[in-house]
């Protein structure tokens, strides 16, 4: 055939742009019927799933992050007796830093995520914290938690969150874990979890979660495959409200006034981390709880 | 007419251009690599790189800043380990066939296809994908890889003819 030669025709064929009369020819080949089959069935595949508001808040965390630790490379002289004394201060360091406790932390209306050394994941929620031993982490995969995060577990040895209320092991799998003041949950998302709390034991499967408000616990299930405040919401189910003023404080860093006027009540629902205003509708409207909000973000709950 | 007023230092128009183009840029780096992960993560980084430097990169001029910061960074990190692309389903039209023996054979040319995709090489393979996934014009590719047209289009069709000699259905 002519085109034989030419190393380009296929692709001219695909945009459209090939000859008449060199096309009635093309599509006479059995060749063409292959390409034809093809292009078809290439045209038909997808690429995996893309979150883009996940990955923007990823790339936002990223930002952040840089500015955490702004770089500063300081080159310096050293003379050579401050060798000798530099290694006796190396031992004590390194004995130290061995022992020493690595912590990572998220401020108030702040949420950042971070590796631990075996590759497991950790989204940090605002107002909380983590500390671990780096050095032994392979050895003894064991965290402290105060607060709220969500752990994505690389397969291996067990796997421990300790928190004031409770411990959660697991090998190798998704979860979340809120440790707050009175309130303690814990929901699964990938493979099972262990929550032990004095002596009892509760075993968690993909979509079931537990709360223990007032030493009371409370099964449920939950049809989210992520937590939502990993993706800028708060969901609460049959929470007490004091905690979820408690959780509107934190994502916004402010200080809600007159929370003696609330009553007891328990809200199901959820509240955006980007509107402030919204937030509040979403919670006191539907709650029936009267409140005030100014222009500088002051916010009162009013006798009921 | 470019718009000499957006500045990228802007939140809003940061966020305008990640919606744009974040998602393509992540396709581009999977087609590289074949790793969803590594590749949002590389495009991440880029994004970064560009907050960065936003008052140095015009509006205009971001697109093609991200796509060369995304192939760098591909280029500097990314071992040149096989390519295995998992592409989810489709053969949408093809499944009402319920043939037992159609669907195998669907099932083991959708394998071959797979296999046949992951031996391109790298060039062929982000240039024919862009093209027929991304519905990227062989202009728009030839701009963001910074190659000629017709680098282009010699990609496409070397791409065409590989996947053909490499699976066997067409051979019988």
């Amino acid at each position: 055939m002519e085109h034989q030669n030419d190393d380009t025709y296929l692709a001219k064929w695909l945009a459209g742009e090939m000859p008449e009369s060199e096309l009635l020819n093309f599509k006479k080949t059995s060749a063409y019927t292959d390409y034809k089959f093809l292009v078809d069935v290439v045209d038909g595949l997808e690429t995996p799933e893309y979150n883009q508001q996940q990955n923007f808040t990823a790339t936002l965390n990223k930002i952040a992050k840089q500015q955490e630790k702004p770089e500063t490379k300081v080159r310096t002289l050293i003379p050579n007796w401050a060798y000798a004394v530099a290694a006796s201060v190396v031992l004590f360091l390194g004995y130290t830093f061995f022992f020493q406790e690595t912590t990572y932390n998220a401020e108030l209306a702040e949420q950042t995520n971070f590796e631990l050394p075996d590759g497991s994941e950790v989204y940090l929620n605002a107002g909380s914290e983590i500390a671990f031993n780096k050095f032994n982490w392979h050895n003894n995969r064991t965290l402290d938690l105060t607060g709220e995060a969500y752990f994505k577990v690389k397969k291996g040895s067990k796997f421990t969150v300790i928190t004031k209320e409770a411990s959660v092991a697991v090998l190798g799998t998704q979860f979340t874990v809120n440790s707050r003041k009175d309130f303690y949950n814990v929901s699964c998302f990938e493979g099972k979890v262990k929550v032990t709390s004095g002596k009892t034991n509760h075993i968690l499967t993909p979509g079931n979660a537990i709360s223990i408000q007032n030493h009371i616990t409370t099964p449920y299930t939950t049809v989210e495959t992520l937590p939502s405040w990993t993706t800028q919401e708060s969901s609460f189910n049959n929470v007490a409200i004091s905690q979820v003023v408690s959780e509107l404080e934190r994502q916004y860093n402010i200080t809600i006034s007159g929370k003696e006027n609330l009553h007891v009540a328990y809200f199901s629902g959820r509240f955006s981390h980007t509107n402030l205003k919204q937030a509040l509708t979403t919670i006191f409207d539907t709650m029936e709880i009267p409140y005030t909000f100014d222009a500088n973000r002051n916010v009162r709950i009013q006798k009921y | 007419m470019p718009d000499h007023t957006k500045s990228v230092c802007e939140q809003r128009v940061f966020e305008e251009v990640f919606n744009t183009h974040s998602k393509t840029i992540r396709n581009f780096i999977y087609y590289k690599c074949g790793d969803s992960a590594q590749a949002e993560d590389l495009t991440q980084d880029a994004f970064v790189k560009l907050w960065n430097n936003c008052a140095k990169v015009p509006f205009e001029k971001a697109k093609s800043y991200l796509y060369t910061l995304a192939n760098n960074a591909f280029l500097n990190e990314v071992a040149h380990k096989k390519v295995i692309l998992k592409h989810q389903k489709s053969f949408t039209s093809i499944a009402s066939h319920e043939n037992p023996e159609f669907v195998y054979r669907e099932k083991e040319f959708k394998k071959e296809l797979d296999n046949a995709i992951a031996n391109l090489t790298e060039k062929q393979r982000e240039v024919f994908l862009l093209n027929r996934i991304e519905n990227k014009k062989y202009k728009e590719i030839a701009e963001m890889l910074n190659i000629s047209v017709k680098a282009v289009e010699k990609r496409m069709h070397g791409a065409l003819v590989s996947l053909r000699s490499e699976i066997k259905e067409f051979k019988k």
